[in-house]
């Protein structure tokens, strides 16, 4: 049991790093890719919340971005290895296409989270610890507090931009 | 046996009530697009309770569309309530 909780707490701090990386690296705190996105952001600004920490969980809303890259990517090696990563790759990006989204971060974040995953499967931790791991991920970003997440992602954006 | 619990099955119970928490959250929510970024918890972790429940390669397809699916519908909602194409 102590063993299984630690390889969560791990999996949970990769996939927060890594997808946050990505999106930020592929400049999705910038602007909303669609209308939905905008208006997600505008809404959480209006509420003590922060206009680029917005328009980032805005875009993770409406389009499959690097987060949901990472978590199908963890159940594809769960479920067939490296190849069921690759396959959600692929999967995801016909995703973004569908989502009227360019799809570089979606994908990027797939297949960087493959061989993450598939990696630290080889030196214990298993790829359902990664799916727990990246839904805890998501849930700190998107779940508990919006005016605190979008402030910390703008911040983040800053060192960035 | 109601307490007893097996370590593995820890990642399929957390994806549960991640869920739950955000079914409860969305229910508390008034304002709807702050709804639809609370849907995103439950839909990310519904699509790692399909595949963890299900440990195959159709489960983890009817996942990703399961998730793709509820994008696009969030997608399309917010951009309804932000005006539509004619806002672009």
């Amino acid at each position: 049991m102590p063993g299984v909780v630690i390889n969560i707490i791990i999996a949970v701090l990769l996939c927060w790093i890594l997808f946050i990386t990505i999106d930020i690296i592929f400049r999705l705190p910038e602007k909303g890719g669609v209308s939905g996105a905008n208006a997600i952001g505008t809404t959480i600004a209006a509420e003590k919340g922060s206009l680029h920490g917005g328009f980032m969980m805005g875009n993770i809303v409406c389009s499959p971005d690097a987060s949901a890259g990472t978590l199908l990517a963890a159940c594809g090696v769960f479920v067939a290895g490296i190849p069921g990563g690759l396959i959600a790759a692929v999967l995801v990006y016909i995703g973004n296409r569908i989502c009227h989204d360019p799809g570089y971060a979606g994908t990027t974040g797939a297949l960087c989270a493959t061989f993450m995953v598939a990696g630290f499967g080889l030196i214990g931790i298993p790829a359902d610890a990664f799916i727990a791991g990246m839904v805890i991920a998501i849930l700190t970003i998107q779940g508990i507090s919006h005016p605190y997440a979008s402030h910390l992602l703008t911040r983040l954006w800053r060192i960035r931009a | 046996m109601i307490f007893a619990y097996d370590a593995a099955m820890i990642p399929t119970y957390i994806c549960g009530i991640v869920a739950l928490y955000a079914v409860i959250r969305v229910l508390t929510e008034k304002k709807t697009l702050k709804k639809l970024v609370l849907l995103n918890v439950m839909n990310f972790a519904i699509t790692g309770l399909i595949v963890l429940s299900i440990p195959d390669i159709m489960a983890l397809f009817a996942g990703i569309a399961y998730f793709v699916g509820s994008t696009l519908e969030s997608n399309a909602i917010a951009s309804t309530f932000a005006g539509g194409k004619a806002n672009e």
